[in-house]
């Protein structure tokens, strides 16, 4: 299976709550009129300049191990190896918010417009985020109808540089998945252009085989936390 | 209101159009431009500052005052040279080599420049002998490195041994900050601090002052 999505934008959620959460904003917080105004223009810019695009490629288990070897440099234990081979499916991905949203935000702090150019910057940042689950949904779906009819599935993404799969692995990532088709490339140190867009694998399998003690020792210094709420939400259902 | 505190006001709240015009109006009212400075401009981006810290203002807010902030200095700067005012120091700032995110490095030249820092900003994807010639060449006080990738953090050890093998260690401070750095990097590879945000590197650059005088 090679899938090349262009998703629908207002399927992306823009939760204002979130997004302030995501800068550290207590959900209580008063807001000046300054900032309600950066906040709704940000939005508006956001929803003209974004082009969400997706590439989702089915892959074996033993291909994946190759892919997930990478470069030799992972954690020696780390969870995504635990859980990828108990899973049903697997499909290595990538999704995009296209380059423009990027030059804008560029163009905006050249210009002198901080605030706005930051408040894009993370509007996008969160949106891009966003973009995984939908591209979970979308695998979810499509195994759904044709591969694994059962509800019980859970589709959930890793990405290299978390959970003790080193960024290098975007290496044999992206020799797999080849996302250049829809318009992302790599650079040197492993970082992608459009800087908008994120790549991983997405996990098929009953919800359990997600589940994991985040204890290991990169989780000390992980910055990210996003398990935590993963593993809730798998276990609210 | 008197002028000073019109501009400090207005500089709060962002309005950087009327905060040039008012550091306009003070130069022409002979207010000697290191006071338009210190009592009008810092002390309302100070006022933002603690305002940010206390949240009762976020990072948007602090942004705009930053805007106003740089409006009144281009009215300011030409005359603080041609009065010999000293600056407060000079921050020579960049994400390292094949690192292109720089969002988080602007955030802190912005902040940096409305603390009233000179910042000469290299951009991103800067390498170790750019940041160590320019601080040569500008006789700067600190090297701020960002770096968002693990692949891209050694970059920043590359300019601490350059630094030492140049003769600036010591005398230039090296900060660095980041996604993936900590203060245990920092400390490892010899930098002078680490600062997990931008309002924390302002306040670590100004320690770096104060430590110094």
């Amino acid at each position: 299976m090679r899938l090349i999505v262009d998703f629908a934008q207002e399927d992306i959620k823009l939760l204002q709550k979130e997004i302030l959460r995501s800068q550290g904003i207590p959900d209580k917080a008063e807001l000046s009129e300054n900032f309600e105004k950066i906040y709704g223009e940000a939005i508006k810019l956001f929803q003209e300049l974004a082009k969400p695009k997706g590439i989702i490629t089915g892959v074996t288990i033993s291909r994946f191990e190759e892919v997930f070897r990478g470069e030799g440099l992972n954690e020696k234990e780390n969870p995504v190896e635990e859980i990828y081979r108990k899973s049903s499916y697997i499909a290595l991905f990538a999704v995009t918010l296209g380059s423009v949203l990027s030059e804008k935000v560029t163009e905006l702090f050249d210009n002198g417009d901080y605030a706005d150019g930051y408040m894009l910057d993370s509007v996008s940042s969160y949106a891009a985020d966003k973009l995984t689950y939908l591209a979970a949904k979308h695998l979810q779906s499509e195994i759904a109808d044709k591969e694994t009819p059962t509800s019980s599935q859970r589709v959930l993404c890793y990405c290299p540089g978390y959970c003790g799969w080193h960024i290098s692995g975007q290496k044999k990532l992206f020799e797999a998945l080849r996302p250049e088709e829809i318009g992302i490339t790599l650079n040197e140190s492993c970082l992608m252009s459009p800087i908008k867009s994120v790549s991983g694998v997405l996990i098929a399998g009953p919800g359990k085989i997600h589940e994991f003690v985040n204890s290991y020792p990169f989780c000390n210094t992980c910055t990210a936390r996003t398990c935590i709420k993963r593993m809730q939400n798998l276990k609210q259902g | 209101m008197e002028l000073l505190s019109q501009i400090s006001f207005n500089l709060q709240n962002g309005f950087d159009e009327t905060v040039a015009a008012l550091t306009k109006e003070a130069v022409e009212k002979q207010i000697p431009p290191d006071e338009i400075l210190n009592n009008g401009l810092i002390a309302g981006m100070n006022a933002v500052g603690e305002k940010f810290k206390n949240h009762e203002v976020f990072l948007p807010d602090v942004l705009l005052a930053a805007r106003a902030m740089n409006s009144a200095m281009e009215v300011l700067k030409p005359l603080l040279i041609k009065g010999g005012i000293p600056i407060k120091g000079k921050v020579v700032i960049g994400s390292v080599k094949d690192d292109l995110h720089d969002i988080g490095k602007n955030l802190v030249a912005i902040l940096l420049k409305g603390a009233g820092f000179e910042v000469i900003d290299l951009g991103n994807d800067v390498p170790a002998e750019k940041f160590i010639r320019i601080a040569s060449e500008e006789n700067a006080d600190v090297i701020g490195m960002s770096a968002l990738l693990t692949t891209t953090m050694p970059v920043m050890k590359e300019v601490v041994d350059m630094a030492k093998t140049e003769g600036l260690y010591g005398r230039v401070r090296i900060m660095v900050g980041g996604a993936p750095v900590s203060k245990e990097y920092a400390l490892e590879i010899g930098a002078d601090a680490y600062s997990y945000d931008g309002a924390n590197a302002v306040e670590t650059v100004e320690s770096f002052f104060s430590k110094d005088s």
